[in-house]
C-alpha cells in the first residue's frame, strides 16, 4: 500500500463522516465540491497518480475509483434520505383544503362564434378580410347597386357622419373593396361589426356583427352556394341540419335568396323557437348581381359568383340558447363565464 | 300585405288547403309571415249519429246516448235536450282541444254522476259557429258520419305576406293571384267589367302640366251618386284585409286598390274650383291641409292635384281636407293615375306621410292597369252608390312606356342556378308568368316583360324567375368546390385572434361593448377632447351619439354593472376598434386593447391568502408576460403623472422603444363606484404594437448554455427616490464583464432607513460565458469594479 492509497482511504473516511453529519442539501453539495468537484481533493489526487510506481498503479487506480464511487454513492443515498424525510412531515396536510385556482379567461360568445365561422369557411378556402367601419356611401350602397332613394339609406336607419360618410350598415362593402383591388377568382369572408339605427331590444342593437362571404370564379352557380351553406350548417349545428333556400330580394344579388336552417332546437318538428314552422331564418344570399360586377370592373359574362351574409349574434343566440341579444352586450361575468 | 283566401279565390281556383298554399307562396318568394283562420272548430270534432238515447239513471236532465262516429260507437252522457236518436250531431272525441278565452281545455274520458262518457256533443256556440247554446247543433241528413266538422264550417283565412320592394305587383290580391295561378297551374283572371261608356267628351277635365312626374292621368265624372254605407260584401272584403269601411265610394276606391294595386282617389266635384283638375308642381311655399288635418308647406318638388285655384291633393299620397267625398257629395271626379315613383317617394319622405297609395306609387304601379282599374271602380260605384257617368274617361298621357325585351340564353341560366332545367320548362315558366316569349331557338329565346313586371330587365332577373318558380329545392347539393385563390394577404383578423388568445390565456374574460356611445362616456378618457370625437350627424340619443375614442368609458360601465350584481372578482379585457377625429393624434380607426383587474387573485383560498388584493404589479406582470410572448423585449413602465384616469402615483406610461404605447394604473377614485371595495387596475394598450411584434416574431433556436453560470449578490443602500429601473440601467450600462442577468431579490426599508430617505436593495448578478467556465477570480474582479462604480458614480453605500 502506498501513500496515495492511504490518502485516498483517509479522504473517503472523512467524506463519509461528513456525509453522515450533513443536515441539508447545501452541506451535501459542499462535500461534493470539496471531494469530487473540479478543484476538489479527488482531481488533485488523480494528478498525483503519475508519481506512483507503475506496478502499483492498478491497485491505486482501483482504490481511487472505489473511493470516489463510495463517496458518490453516500452522497446520493443521503440526498434521497433528505428528500424522503421532507415528505414525512409529522402532521401531513389536509388535502381537502381549497386548491389555488389559476384564473381562467373566456372568449366572448360573439368572438367564439365569429372565430368558428371563419374557421369553418377557412376549411373551404375562404380568407378572412377586413374593412373600415366608417365607410363611404359608394362602397356601402352605390357599388352594391342600391338605388339612390332606397329606404336603407335613410337617416332613419343608417348612422351618418357630418362629412356624409356612414357607419357601415353591412359587411358587404368589404366585397367591393376586395373586388376593386383583386382580380378574380376571389374567395373571402369578412367578419365585422355593422351599425343600424335601432334602439336596442331583445333582437336588435345599434351595432351587431356579420360575416360576409364572397366567391367569384368561372361558372359559379346557385348550387355551389347552396352546398357551401349546407356544409356550414352541418359544421355548426350537426349533421342532421338541413337548409332551405327561399326567393328574396337584395339589390346586390340576382337571383337572391333567404336561407333557413331546419330548426336546431326541435329538429324541424315544430317548436316555439321556429314558431312551429320547423325552419329558422338565418340570413340572405344570392348570385352577385351583374351591376355589382360592372361597378368593380369584372366582366359579368366571364365571371359569376355568390355572396352570403350571416348574423353572428343570431347564430350565437341560437346555438347557446341565449334568449336576449342585450345579454351579449351587458358583459355580466356570470354570463360570460358560461361560455 | 294582408290577403284573404276567399277574396283571392275570386281570381284563381285555389285547389289546395291553407298549409299547401302558404308553403307554395313562401317557396315562390311571397313569404308568409302570419296565417289566421276564421275556422273555430277544433280538429277532433266529427259528424256523429245518435243511435240510442236513454235517460240517465241518476239525473233528470242528462241523457245517456250511444253515438256512432262511423268507426266506433261511443257512450256519451249529454245534457242537451235535443239529443234524440237518429240525429246527426257534432261530437268532440277524446283528445279534442278547445281554445277558449279562459285557456284551452281537452276532452277526456269522464264520469258524469257515475256513468262513463267518451266525448261531448257540441252546441253551435261551443263550436263558435253560431250563438245557439240551447242544445246540440243538429246537421241535416245529407252529412256523412265521420266528416270533420271543421270542413263544414270553413271560414276565411287571412294570410299576411312580406312583399319585397322589387315586386310592387304583389301589392294587390289580383297580383298575388297571378303568381298563385302559376304555382297551382291554374289561370288567374281579372274580374269582368261591363261599362257602357258615356259619349260626352270632356277633354278639359284634366290638364297635366308636370307630365314628367305624371305619365298617365285618367279622370272620370260620375254624377248623382248617393253616398251611404257600403253593401255588406264590400265592407267585409275590406275588413278581411284590415281596412275600415267608410262609405260606398271611398270603399270602392280602396277595394279596387287592394284588388288591382291601382290607387284611386275620388274628388267631390263641387269642391273643385272650375270643376276640373290640374296636375302640376306645387309653387314654393304653397300650402295644403291634408284630410287628416295636417298642414304642409310645399315646394316645387312636390306634385299636387290642383283645381283652378289651389292644391286639392298631394298627388299619389293623400287627398286634401274637404276635397274628398262626404255625406253630401253628389258628383265625383274619379282619379286613376300613374306617377313617377321616385318623386312620390321623395315627397312622402320629406313630408313624413306614408299611405297605402304612396306605398304602391313609390314602388311603381302598372301603367296598363290604370285604365282597367278606373273602369272597374266606376262600375262598382254605379252599382253601390247609383248615379251615372258624366262623360267619357278623360285621359292625359305621355304614352305607353316601352316593355323590356330580354335575351335569354338557356345555358347561361342553367349555369347560374346550377339546376338542370330544360329549355321548354323555362319558356313554360315565362309564359305562365304572363311574360311574352318569342324567337325561341335551341340556345335562347326573347322575353318581353309586361309593364307590371318592371323588375325584369336582365338575364339574371329571368334566372331568378326560373329558380323561383322551378323551385329552389331543386337546386342540387353538390360537393363543395372552388379554386384555391391566390392568397389575399390580409391577416389583421389573424393578429386579433392571436392577441385575443394570449389575453384569454392569461386568464382574462372578454367583453364586447357597444361602439356608439355618449360624449360624456367617451370623455371619461381624459386623453381625448370633444374635438377628437367622431360624432354622428343623426344620433339616436345623447347616449348613442359618438364613436368611442377608447374602450375606457364603456369598460367603466361594464365594471359598474358587474359590481352592482355583486361580481367583485374581475379580470376583463376588450379588443375593439376605437375612433379619433384628430388624425394627428391617432389614425381615424384603430384597434385598442384594454385589460382590467379587480378583486382577489385567490379569493377561493382562505386566511391571509384569500384577502390579498390584486395590485399594480399583478397587472404589470401580466402585460410584461404578454409582451414577452410576442417577443417585445424593450418594454418599460415609466411613472405617469397628470393622467386623470388613474390615481396619482399609481400609474405608468407603457413605452416600447421610447414610444408611449399605452398606460396602466390604479383607476382614479372618481371612476370607481363606492360599491366596489377593491381597487381597480386597468391598462390601455395600442394593439398595433402587438400586431407589429407578431409580424416580427420569428422564433429562432439559440444554443443552450454549455457552461455553468455563477452568481454574486450585491446589497446596497439607495436613496428612496432612485428607481429600480435606474439602478438596473446603471448596472447594465456599466459593461460588467460576462454579466448575464440582474435580478432584484430584496427591497427593505425600516424606520431608521426611511428617516434617512434610504432603502436597501439587493440584487443577484449572474455571470456566464458561452465558451468556458468563468473563474472565481474574474467574477470577483468584475463585481468589485461594479461595486466601485456604484459607490463612486451613484453614491450608493454598499453593504
Amino acid at each position: 500500500m502506498n501513500n496515495l492509497i492511504e490518502s485516498i482511504n483517509q479522504a473517503v473516511g472523512e467524506a463519509l463522516q461528513r456525509v453522515e453529519a450533513a443536515e441539508n442539501a447545501a452541506d451535501l453539495e459542499q462535500i461534493r465540491i470539496d471531494y469530487l468537484g473540479r478543484n476538489g481533493l479527488f482531481p488533485e489526487l488523480s494528478r498525483q497518480m503519475s508519481s506512483v510506481a507503475p506496478e502499483e498503479r492498478k491497485e491505486t487506480g482501483r482504490a481511487f475509483n472505489t473511493g470516489r464511487g463510495s463517496i458518490q454513492q453516500a452522497l446520493d443515498d443521503a440526498g434521497k434520505k433528505l428528500g424522503s424525510d421532507r415528505t414525512k412531515a409529522p402532521k401531513g396536510i389536509d388535502v381537502t383544503l381549497p386548491g389555488r385556482c389559476p384564473r381562467v379567461g373566456h372568449r366572448h360568445p360573439i368572438s367564439q362564434m365569429a372565430e368558428e365561422c371563419v374557421a369553418v369557411f377557412g376549411r373551404l378556402g375562404f380568407t378572412p378580410m377586413n374593412g373600415p367601419e366608417l365607410e363611404d356611401i359608394y362602397h356601402n350602397f352605390d357599388a352594391l347597386n342600391t338605388p339612390a332613394d332606397h329606404p336603407s339609406r335613410d337617416a332613419q336607419d343608417t348612422f351618418y357622419l357630418p362629412d356624409g360618410r356612414i357607419l357601415r350598415s353591412q359587411t358587404s362593402p368589404v366585397q367591393i373593396r376586395v373586388m376593386e383591388t383583386h382580380q378574380p377568382p376571389v374567395r373571402i369572408v369578412a367578419p365585422g361589426r355593422v351599425f343600424r339605427r335601432d334602439t336596442p331590444d331583445a333582437t336588435h342593437g345599434m351595432n351587431f356583427h356579420q360575416i360576409e362571404g364572397l366567391y367569384v370564379d368561372r361558372n359559379v352557380s346557385l348550387a355551389d352556394l347552396k352546398s357551401v351553406l349546407q356544409y356550414f350548417a352541418r359544421e355548426l349545428f350537426g349533421k342532421d341540419v338541413k337548409i332551405r333556400l327561399r326567393p328574396h330580394f337584395f339589390p346586390f344579388t340576382e337571383p337572391s335568396v333567404e336561407y333557413d336552417f331546419s330548426c336546431v332546437v326541435c329538429g324541424g318538428k315544430g317548436c316555439p323557437v321556429c314558431k312551429n314552422s320547423g325552419w329558422i331564418e338565418i340570413a340572405g344570399a344570392g348570385m352577385v348581381d351583374p351591376a355589382v360586377f360592372r361597378k368593380v370592373g369584372y366582366d359579368p359574362e366571364k365571371w359569376s359568383g355568390y355572396a352570403f351574409g350571416l348574423g353572428i349574434e343570431r347564430l350565437a343566440m341560437l346555438r347557446n340558447h341565449i334568449p336576449d341579444l342585450r345579454l351579449l352586450y351587458d358583459n355580466d361575468v356570470r354570463f360570460l363565464e358560461q361560455f | 300585405m294582408k290577403i284573404s283566401r276567399q277574396w283571392l279565390s275570386r281570381y284563381v281556383a285555389l285547389d289546395c288547403d291553407d298549409a299547401t298554399l302558404c308553403r307554395k307562396l313562401t317557396a315562390a318568394g311571397i313569404e308568409v309571415e302570419n296565417v289566421e283562420s276564421d275556422s273555430t272548430v277544433p280538429a277532433g270534432v266529427v259528424v256523429a249519429k245518435i243511435l240510442e238515447r236513454k235517460p240517465h239513471p241518476d239525473s233528470d236532465h242528462l241523457s245517456v246516448c250511444q253515438v256512432s262516429t262511423g268507426n266506433e260507437t261511443l257512450q256519451i252522457v249529454c245534457g242537451a235536450p235535443n239529443c234524440d236518436a237518429g240525429k246527426l250531431v257534432p261530437l268532440a272525441t277524446i283528445g279534442t282541444v278547445f281554445e277558449t278565452a279562459e285557456g284551452s281545455f281537452k276532452i277526456k274520458k269522464s264520469k258524469l254522476r257515475g256513468v262513463e262518457s267518451f266525448g261531448m256533443m257540441c252546441s253551435a256556440a261551443e263550436l263558435g259557429v253560431g250563438d245557439d247554446d240551447s242544445g246540440s247543433l243538429v246537421f241535416d241528413d245529407g252529412k256523412t258520419v265521420g266528416t270533420p266538422v271543421a270542413d263544414l264550417f270553413r271560414g276565411d283565412t287571412r294570410i299576411e305576406v312580406e312583399v319585397t320592394p322589387n315586386r310592387p305587383d304583389w301589392l294587390s290580391i289580383y297580383g298575388i293571384a297571378r303568381d298563385v295561378g302559376c304555382l297551382l297551374d291554374a289561370e288567374a283572371h281579372l274580374p269582368e267589367v261591363e261599362l257602357p261608356e258615356s259619349g260626352v267628351r270632356r277633354d278639359d277635365l284634366v290638364t297635366v302640366e308636370a307630365s314628367d312626374l305624371c305619365p298617365r292621368y285618367i279622370g272620370r265624372l260620375i254624377r248623382n251618386v248617393k253616398i251611404g254605407p257600403s253593401p255588406e260584401w264590400l265592407a267585409r272584403r275590406l275588413e278581411s284585409v284590415g281596412l275600415r269601411p267608410i262609405n260606398n265610394v271611398v270603399d270602392v276606391t280602396n277595394f279596387v286598390m287592394m284588388e288591382l294595386g291601382q290607387p284611386l282617389h275620388a274628388f267631390d266635384l263641387s269642391k273643385l274650383s272650375g270643376g276640373r283638375i290640374i296636375v302640376r308642381r306645387a309653387r314654393n311655399g304653397e300650402k295644403i291641409v291634408t284630410l287628416d288635418g295636417r298642414e304642409f308647406s310645399l315646394g316645387n318638388d312636390n306634385l299636387v292635384i290642383a283645381d283652378a285655384e289651389k292644391p286639392m291633393a298631394l298627388a299619389g299620397i293623400m287627398g286634401g281636407e274637404f276635397s274628398g267625398v262626404s255625406g253630401t257629395t253628389t258628383d265625383i271626379l274619379l282619379e286613376s293615375a300613374v306617377f313617377q315613383p321616385s318623386n312620390i317617394r321623395f315627397s312622402a319622405r320629406r313630408l313624413g306621410i306614408s299611405t297605402d297609395a304612396s306605398y304602391r306609387y313609390e314602388r311603381g304601379v302598372d301603367f296598363d292597369m290604370a285604365e282597367f282599374a278606373s273602369k272597374r271602380a266606376a262600375q262598382l260605384i254605379l252599382e253601390t252608390a247609383g248615379g251615372e257617368l258624366g262623360c267619357a274617361p278623360a285621359e292625359k298621357t305621355t304614352g305607353r312606356p316601352a316593355e323590356a325585351v330580354i335575351e335569354c340564353r338557356f345555358d347561361r341560366i342553367r349555369s347560374l342556378i346550377g339546376t338542370d332545367v330544360s329549355n321548354d320548362e323555362m319558356t313554360a315558366i315565362f309564359r305562365k308568368l304572363q311574360l311574352k316569349v318569342d324567337a325561341v331557338t335551341e340556345k335562347s329565346c326573347r322575353v318581353t316583360a309586361p309593364l307590371f313586371r318592371l323588375d325584369l330587365t336582365r338575364e339574371a332577373d329571368l334566372a331568378e324567375e326560373v329558380a323561383r318558380i322551378g323551385g329552389l329545392d331543386r337546386v342540387p347539393e353538390i360537393p363543395v368546390s372552388g379554386t384555391v385563390c391566390h392568397p389575399i394577404s390580409e391577416d389583421a383578423y389573424r393578429k386579433v385572434k392571436i392577441l385575443r388568445d394570449a389575453v384569454v390565456g392569461a386568464g382574462y374574460t372578454e367583453c364586447v361593448n357597444y361602439s356608439v356611445i355618449g360624449a360624456a362616456t367617451a370623455l371619461t378618457d381624459s386623453r381625448f377632447a370633444e374635438s377628437d370625437l367622431v360624432k354622428l350627424a343623426n344620433p339616436l340619443s345623447p347616449e348613442v351619439a359618438v364613436m368611442r375614442p377608447s374602450l375606457f368609458g364603456t369598460m367603466l360601465g361594464t365594471v359598474e354593472r358587474n359590481v352592482a350584481h355583486g361580481n367583485r372578482e374581475l379580470a376583463l379585457f376588450e379588443i375593439g376598434r376605437v375612433f379619433c377625429a384628430d388624425r394627428t393624434k391617432f389614425p381615424e380607426e384603430r384597434i385598442e386593447l384594454m385589460m382590467l383587474l379587480s378583486g382577489h387573485p385567490h379569493g377561493e383560498r382562505f386566511s391571509q391568502e384569500a384577502k390579498v388584493e390584486y395590485d399594480f404589479f399583478d397587472l404589470k406582470g401580466e402585460i410584461e408576460a404578454l409582451f414577452a410572448r410576442f417577443g417585445v423585449r424593450d418594454c418599460r413602465f415609466v411613472a405617469l403623472d397628470g393622467d386623470s384616469r388613474f390615481e396619482k402615483g399609481f400609474a405608468a406610461a407603457i413605452e416600447i422603444g421610447g414610444k408611449v404605447v399605452g398606460a396602466a394604473g390604479k383607476l382614479a377614485a372618481k371612476h370607481v363606484s363606492w360599491r366596489n371595495a377593491a381597487p381597480v387596475y386597468c391598462a390601455q394598450i395600442e394593439a398595433a404594437v402587438c400586431f407589429a411584434a407578431v409580424d416580427r416574431l420569428r422564433r429562432e433556436f439559440r444554443t443552450l448554455p454549455q457552461y455553468p453560470a455563477s452568481s454574486r449578490d450585491v446589497a446596497l443602500l439607495a436613496p428612496a427616490n432612485l428607481t429600480h429601473a435606474e439602478i438596473v440601467d446603471f448596472i447594465r450600462n456599466s459593461h460588467v464583464a460576462n454579466l448575464e442577468s440582474v435580478r432584484l431579490f430584496d427591497v427593505f426599508s425600516d424606520e431608521k432607513l426611511a428617516g434617512e430617505n434610504l432603502r436597501s436593495m439587493a440584487y443577484t448578478l449572474t455571470f456566464r460565458r458561452t465558451d468556458r467556465t468563468l473563474t472565481d477570480a474574474e467574477i470577483n474582479q468584475a463585481v468589485e469594479k461594479l461595486r466601485a462604480r456604484l459607490e463612486k458614480e451613484l453614491k450608493l453605500q454598499l453593504r
